[in-house]
């Protein structure tokens, strides 16, 4: 019992730090929230372009009608159109040549001249003139006069589409519950590895080691004390994670996806406790320990996708983080972000994810072990 | 009076070189030993094999007649370990640092916090008790580490050169403490390469050099073997080669060194050296800044026995 005593004891005096990272994970785990909290709903971008029609035609209407429902046409003086360019006010010009309805119909149709910056929005505006002009070219010659070739073109072409995406997801939940638990990646190797690193450190000192095992304590009794008081710091830091979810998020953390992130949450806390042990076997400098849970926490966070999303990393990096306990943790919450209705089947990946960070815990233990035999033969 | 521990013909080796060679010796209950010897002798390797922090190669180990192993318990819980280097832990008060190695023999509570209260009482820690190690002076952190190893009132200590870098009040109060616990019934082996700390402290003394016991005994049994009674020192001193010559012939001096200014004389026996030194002196019309007389010391013991001196 003393020895857990001491444990928590030693726990107590680094408050600070769990206070630190606590803090941390509740400003930038809200920050990480609100910047990904989007509504889903699909908007289409409409370039900035402007038409100057010198022809009076339908056709010349029509054309100029179509373009300006597509896109977010400017009227500009054709004097100041270079100078609009130049400062990126449009990105696009479409030259209507006069008489160019008239042109249509003969044997010598007259050309639509145009202007680009080259840009996205330039691009853009170039493949809705050139899909209208293509329908137009379609109809020309089946069609007798002008408003037959208009009234075919306008069935043809719809101006505008409405994209909706229906689910019966709550997205903006969703969403904010992957980003805070994401983030929460950091935090909870932080506070596990760097806590529990910095607790064995002293109980791991030579010194105090040589005292202990000449004690009328066994081994067994030592490792058993350690180990528990280890597994409840570990509760403790899953029930604090938790505890901020269930305050940050709301709802959904009284619904079983709620429980499937607390859950995936135990498990990596579970694997960041093992990766301490690990870590306090290996080196017993507490200076060291500061510059190796920076590296292991931070590279972690950042390989994995805990502040940046996977997405945006490159293919090389992915497949590195492949080889980090983080990343399923990660891959998990996002998949929660993308399972529409939540049962035993469709959280299969999940469950392989949770799978293979048990199997990064057995290899930290197994690993802790042989080197603790390795080092008791050495001294 | 009784054998608290036997060792042996205990040998271990690192590598080639042969740390303790067939190393025997008991100690009675209530003594207090010395193992003095330089550094390297051998000193902390046998406390540790006694300790079964180390494995040997062969030779015997009883404590309390019975065979010491790594999971002897029920010896261990008699057992009092003050190591060289300081084992505290840094992030614990003084009364808490105390109470966890304590901790790890006594489990009840109550009974526990009387033995840390005394154990800082005896090396004058208690108004210190809040303090964190990072607060004390090195004096202070020596006496720590020793209230750290004798708390739970072990009837055998070990104390591993306690006193290194410790400034000459902690010193004395390190040894009276040490008394203190003797007085109370402890089995003390204390290891140093302080000549001066065994004179007062041991009842017996073993003087150990590469692994090996090369004298046993009392002080004054160890100071026979110098076979040396008396050294006088003269010092601003000019002599000449008559003054040389005359000392050299005289039947009870072992050697006669001139250095400089200062003229030393080994006697062998004779009662009346420091006189008829001066008398000599005074016969040549020969003057001085300062006379002083000595009796042997375990160094010389050492030095007579290996040729070298011990701190070097």
């Amino acid at each position: 019992m003393i020895l857990f005593k001491t444990f928590w004891k030693i726990v107590n005096k680094y408050k600070g730090f769990i206070m630190v990272y606590t803090v941390m994970l509740v400003i930038f785990g809200a920050i990480n929230m609100s910047a990904n909290d989007n509504n889903m709903d699909f908007t289409s971008s409409k370039p900035s372009i402007s038409i100057i029609n010198k022809d009076s035609s339908l056709v010349a209407d029509n054309l100029e009608n179509y373009m300006t429902d597509v896109s977010d046409v400017k009227a500009i003086d054709e004097d100041s159109i270079d100078d609009a360019i130049f400062y990126r006010d449009i990105s696009y010009v479409i030259y209507i040549p006069s008489q160019y309805g008239d042109a249509l119909f003969s044997e010598n149709p007259l050309d639509i001249e145009i202007k680009s910056l080259g840009d996205y929005e330039a691009t853009l505006a170039n493949n809705l003139l050139e899909r209208y002009l293509k329908v137009q070219k379609v109809y020309l010659d089946e069609s007798a006069s002008e408003e037959e070739l208009i009234k075919s073109i306008n069935a043809t072409i719809i101006s505008a589409t409405d994209v909706k995406i229906k689910s019966k997801l709550d997205t903006s939940s969703v969403t904010r519950a992957t980003s805070y638990y994401s983030f929460a990646n950091y935090s909870i190797m932080a506070i596990v590895i760097f806590i529990i690193c910095l607790v064995m450190s002293s109980f791991n000192d030579k010194n105090i080691r040589k005292r202990t095992i000449i004690s009328s304590k066994s081994i067994k009794a030592y490792n058993f004390s350690i180990l528990s008081a280890s597994l409840l710091y570990g509760l403790i830091i899953f029930i604090l994670v938790n505890g901020l979810a269930f305050i940050l998020l709301g709802n959904i953390m009284f619904s079983l996806r709620g429980i499937i992130y607390m859950l995936n949450s135990l498990v990596f806390i579970f694997v960041s406790l093992t990766i301490a042990l690990f870590i306090s076997t290996l080196v017993r400098s507490k200076e060291a320990i500061s510059g190796i849970i920076n590296v292991v926490a931070l590279g972690s966070s950042f390989l994995c996708g805990s502040f940046v999303p996977i997405s945006l990393l490159p293919d090389s990096v992915v497949a590195f983080a492949h080889l980090l306990p983080s990343y399923y943790y990660i891959n998990s919450n996002d998949l929660l972000k993308g399972i529409e209705v939540i049962n035993f089947s469709t959280l299969g990946d999940v469950w392989q994810n949770i799978l293979i960070m048990l199997l990064f815990s057995l290899i930290f233990i197994i690993l802790n072990n042989l080197i603790g035999l390795y080092k008791r033969r050495a001294s | 009076m009784s054998k608290v521990i036997e060792v042996k013909k205990l040998n271990k080796s690192y590598g080639s070189t042969k740390v303790l060679d067939n190393l025997s010796f008991e100690v009675e209950k209530g003594e207090i030993l010395g193992l003095l010897g330089p550094n390297g002798s051998g000193k902390t390797t046998t406390i540790n094999s006694i300790l079964s922090l180390l494995n040997y190669e062969s030779g015997t180990i009883k404590i309390m007649g019975k065979n010491m192993t790594p999971d002897s318990f029920d010896i261990k819980k008699n057992i009092g370990v003050i190591f060289q280097d300081v084992a505290v832990f840094d992030e614990l008060s003084v009364f808490d640092n105390v109470d966890y190695f304590c901790g790890l023999y006594i489990k009840d509570k109550k009974k526990r916090r009387d033995c840390v209260t005394e154990a800082l009482k005896l090396v004058g820690l208690e108004a210190y008790k809040k303090y964190t190690p990072k607060q004390l002076s090195g004096g202070l952190l020596r006496r720590l580490n020793i209230a750290c190893g004798i708390a739970h009132k072990p009837s055998i200590i070990f104390f591993d050169e306690p006193t290194v870098a410790v400034d000459p009040q902690s010193r004395n109060n390190i040894l009276e403490g040490i008394e203190e616990l003797r007085d109370k019934g402890a089995t003390i082996i204390y290891t140093t390469h302080y000549m001066e700390e065994v004179e007062i402290l041991c009842d017996r003394i073993i003087i150990l050099d590469k692994g090996v016991i090369l004298a046993s005994g009392t002080s004054e049994e160890l100071k026979e073997l110098a076979n040396i009674d008396e050294k006088i020192t003269v010092e601003g001193i000019k002599v000449s080669k008559k003054i040389l010559e005359e000392l050299n012939n005289n039947k009870n001096v072992d050697e006669v060194h001139l250095q400089k200014n200062t003229l030393k004389v080994t006697y062998k026996k004779g009662k009346n050296n420091l006189v008829e030194l001066m008398d000599l002196l005074k016969k040549y019309k020969v003057k001085y800044s300062s006379l002083y007389s000595e009796k042997p010391t375990l160094n010389d013991v050492f030095l007579s026995l290996t040729g070298k001196e011990l701190r070097d």
